[in-house]
C-alpha cells in the first residue's frame, strides 16, 4: 500500500445494515488517484452506468484523496460521485472541510453506499465501526439543523454530511451539505435521499502516513505563502461574486433565461454594492489559507454565503434585482439543500414559459422577488408547480412542449452556469462536451476566453486544444484533490502536482505521468457515459444559443456549424 | 485614453475610471503603477501579473507591452481568473 492511502474503501449496504472494507490495489490508486477519478473507477466496477440512479442498488461514492489530511492548503476536500438523477450521466461534485479529514481517518479512501434503509436513517461511522440509527426526527430539517442536531446527539467531534428537505423529496438537483458547503451539482442529494439516508456522521483517528514528511512540510509552507499573493486576491478580497460586474461589462452575464448578456440592475447585486449596506465576514474551509467565503448579513441578522453562481442564477437569470431577496433565496436553497444554479436555471425557464403563455402560473414572472422565494419552497417540497420544476428544466420542457426545449438552459440536463456561451465561445465548447453536462468546474475553458489566446466571440479550431488542457487540469485537481482557486499560484502545475504526490505517496510520479492520468480520468467518465447511453448528439447546446445572437452584441453569435466543427475537432483530438 | 478598472483592480485603485496618456500598453501600465501605488503589486515594470489581464475596447484581451494604443481607446484592467 502506498503512503497517503489506507488501501481500501468502505462499502455499506444500508438495506442490510452491513459493511465491509474492500481492498484497493496500488495500481488502481496510482491510475485514478482519488476524488473524482477514484469515484468514477468505483462506479464503473459497480456497474452503476446501467442502473436507475435512484434505485436501491445504485451506488453513491464518497471519495477522498492522498492529500486529504496533509498540511497542503485547500486539500480538505471530498468528491461525491454517482450516476446523476438529473442527467442520467456521470456526476461528480466536490465539497470541502472537516468531513473529508474525519471520514478518511475512518481508515478508508472512499465510502460506497448502496441499498435503501427501512426508515429515514443516519449512517454512523465511528472509527471502523459502522451502524445505522433512526433519523426520523430530522425529516424536513434543514442541512444545518440536521448537522447540529446530530453533533449534539453523537458528540461534537463527529463531522456530518446531510441532505435537506429537497434530498428527501428526490429533487433531481438536491445537494449533500457539510458545514454550510455543498456537493452541489447533479443531484447527489436525491441519490442519498433515495436510500432513505438523511446524513452520514463520521469520526476517526486513523491517519495515513506520508512518505516524506519533511519535504511535504516544505512544499506546504511554500504553497501557503503563495496563496496569500496576487493570484488569489480576487477570492480573498471580493470573492467569486466580483464576476458579476465584470461579466456584465463583457455582455457575458446570463440574464432573463439567457435572453440577454447584460442586466441593467447588475450593480445592485454586486459585492461592491452589497458591502456598502451590509456587514460582511470572511470564512474558509478547514485547511485553507485563501478564505474565499464572503458571508453577508441579512435583515434577520443571519448570514448568507455569497457566490457568483448563486447571485447570477437567482438574480440576473430570473431578472430579480432585489438584493435582499436574492440573498434570502440563496440562503433558502442552502437550507433546503438545492443546487442554486439548477434552481435558478429551472425557475428562469419556467418564467419564460409563463411569459409565452405556455405555463399557467401567472404569478411566476421575471423580476418578481416574491415569486422567486415562493417557487423555491414549492420545489423543495415538490408541491404545485414545484413538483414539475423539481425535475429540472429539460424534463419540464418535455412536459410543457411547444419546442420549449430550444430555450431550456441545459446541456445533457444540467443547467448552464453563469457564463453566456455566445460571448464566451471556448466555454460554449466546454459546456457542450462536458461529461456531466454544462459545467464550469470540470472545464475551465472560460480561462481561455479571458486571455489573449482566442477571440472569445469568434473562436476557431485553435481554441480546442486549450479547452482540452483546462478539462484535463480540472480532472487532475479534482482527483488529487486540491482547490481550483489555487490555479494561478502554480508556475508549472503538473510539475508541482507531481512533487506533492511524491512527497505524500512515495511514488516516482512525474508531470508527464499526471498528464496521462488526467486523460485516463476524462476517458473513464466518457466510458461511463457511453455505457449509460451517451450519443454524439448530446454534445451540443440548446437551439437558442445557435440561432439567436445576443441582442446588445451582434458579434456574440455562435452558429450550429461553428459549434459542430469545434465539437468534432474536440472528439478528434481526444481520439474518440 | 480611458482606463476602466473592474473587480480587485477597482477595489485597489479606489476609482472605477481614469484618463491616462500613453502610446503603448507597457507605458500605460507603468504610468498606472506610479500614479496608483496600490496597483503596484499587480504590475511588474510594464506587464500585469499573470493573474490580471488588460482588454482593449471590450474586444481583444492584450498582454504584449508593445501593443499600440490610440487616443480614444478604452483599456479595461481586470482579474484574469474568471472562476466562479
Amino acid at each position: 500500500m502506498p503512503f497517503g492511502y489506507h488501501g481500501c474503501y468502505l462499502r455499506i449496504d444500508v438495506s442490510e445494515g452491513t459493511s465491509e472494507y474492500v481492498p484497493l490495489s496500488d495500481t488502481v490508486l496510482r491510475q485514478y488517484l482519488g476524488g473524482s477519478g477514484l469515484g468514477v473507477k468505483l462506479l464503473l466496477d459497480e456497474g452503476a452506468a446501467v442502473m436507475d440512479p435512484l434505485a436501491p442498488e445504485a451506488p453513491l461514492v464518497f471519495a477522498f484523496s492522498p492529500l486529504v489530511g496533509s498540511p497542503l492548503t485547500t486539500s480538505a476536500k471530498f468528491a461525491v460521485v454517482s450516476k446523476s438523477p438529473l442527467t442520467g450521466r456521470i456526476n461528480d461534485s466536490l465539497a470541502s472541510s472537516g468531513f473529508a479529514i474525519a471520514a478518511k481517518r475512518c481508515g478508508c479512501d472512499g465510502i460506497v453506499i448502496v441499498g435503501r434503509a427501512a426508515e429515514l436513517s443516519v449512517v454512523v461511522i465511528d472509527e471502523t465501526d459502522v451502524r445505522m440509527e433512526p433519523a426520523t426526527e430530522y425529516r424536513g430539517a434543514t442541512c444545518r439543523e440536521t448537522e447540529s442536531g446530530l453533533k449534539a446527539r453523537l458528540g461534537a467531534n463527529y463531522r456530518v454530511a446531510s441532505i435537506g428537505q429537497a434530498g428527501e423529496q428526490l429533487v433531481r438537483y438536491a445537494t449533500i451539505s457539510h458545514d454550510g458547503r455543498h456537493a452541489g451539482r447533479g443531484g447527489s442529494g436525491a441519490v442519498l435521499g433515495s436510500k432513505n439516508v438523511k446524513a452520514i456522521a463520521v469520526r476517526g483517528q486513523h491517519r495515513a502516513e506520508w512518505a516524506n514528511p519533511e519535504e511535504l512540510t516544505t512544499i506546504s509552507i511554500s504553497l501557503s505563502k503563495r496563496s496569500f499573493g496576487p493570484a488569489t486576491a480576487k477570492y480573498r478580497e471580493l470573492g467569486t461574486a466580483t464576476n458579476l460586474l465584470t461579466f456584465n461589462r463583457f455582455g457575458a452575464l446570463p440574464t432573463r433565461n439567457f435572453q440577454s448578456g447584460t442586466f441593467e440592475e447588475a450593480a445592485s447585486l454586486s459585492p461592491e454594492q452589497l458591502s456598502t449596506t451590509r456587514s460582511k465576514t470572511r470564512e474558509s474551509c478547514v485547511s485553507c489559507t485563501i478564505g474565499c467565503e464572503h458571508i453577508y448579513t441579512l435583515g434577520s441578522g443571519s448570514g448568507v454565503r455569497v457566490e457568483y453562481e448563486s447571485l447570477f442564477a437567482l438574480g440576473s437569470l430570473c431578472g430579480v434585482s432585489d438584493a435582499d431577496a436574492v440573498l434570502r433565496a440563496s440562503q433558502r436553497c442552502d437550507e433546503l439543500g438545492l443546487d442554486t444554479i439548477s434552481t435558478g436555471g429551472t425557475i428562469a425557464f419556467a418564467m419564460e414559459c409563463v411569459e409565452r403563455g405556455w405555463l399557467n402560473e401567472p404569478w411566476l414572472t421575471f423580476g418578481s422577488a416574491d415569486a422567486l422565494l415562493r417557487v423555491i419552497d414549492l420545489i423543495g417540497s415538490r408541491q404545485g408547480i414545484g413538483d414539475l420544476l423539481a425535475d429540472g428544466s429539460r424534463r419540464a420542457a418535455e412536459a410543457i412542449g411547444h419546442h420549449s426545449i430550444d430555450f431550456a438552459p441545459q446541456v445533457k440536463g444540467l443547467e448552464i452556469p453563469g457564463y453566456e456561451p455566445r460571448a464566451l465561445q471556448t466555454m460554449a465548447l466546454g459546456f457542450a462536451v462536458g461529461a456531466r453536462g454544462a459545467d464550469h468546474n470540470r472545464s475551465g475553458a472560460y480561462e481561455v476566453d479571458f486571455s489573449d489566446k482566442v477571440d472569445r466571440r469568434h473562436v476557431t479550431l485553435d481554441a480546442v486544444r486549450h479547452a482540452i488542457d483546462t478539462e484535463d487540469k480540472a480532472a487532475l485537481m479534482d482527483s488529487m484533490i486540491i482547490c481550483k482557486f489555487l490555479r494561478g499560484v502554480f508556475e508549472d502545475f503538473h510539475a508541482e502536482a507531481a512533487e506533492m504526490l511524491r512527497s505524500v505517496t512515495g511514488w516516482d510520479v512525474t508531470a508527464d505521468e499526471l498528464r496521462e492520468t488526467a486523460k485516463r480520468i476524462v476517458s473513464a467518465k466518457r466510458q461511463f457515459n457511453l455505457l449509460a447511453g451517451w450519443t454524439p448528439a448530446e454534445d451540443t447546446l440548446p437551439e437558442r444559443f445557435l440561432s439567436t445572437p445576443l441582442p446588445n452584441d451582434p458579434e456574440a453569435s455562435l452558429s450550429r456549424e461553428r459549434l459542430d466543427s469545434l465539437v468534432a475537432e474536440y472528439h478528434r483530438q481526444r481520439g474518440w | 485614453m480611458h482606463v476602466e478598472f473592474l473587480g480587485v483592480p477597482r477595489q485597489r485603485a479606489g476609482i472605477s475610471e481614469l484618463e491616462v496618456q500613453a502610446n503603448t500598453l507597457g507605458q500605460l501600465l507603468g504610468t498606472l503603477a506610479t500614479q496608483i501605488p496600490p496597483l503596484g503589486e499587480f504590475i511588474a515594470v510594464d506587464r500585469l501579473h499573470s493573474s490580471f489581464i488588460a482588454n482593449l475596447n471590450g474586444d481583444q484581451f492584450i498582454s504584449d507591452p508593445a501593443t499600440p494604443l490610440v487616443g480614444d481607446d478604452r483599456v479595461l484592467i481586470l482579474s484574469a481568473d474568471a472562476g466562479g
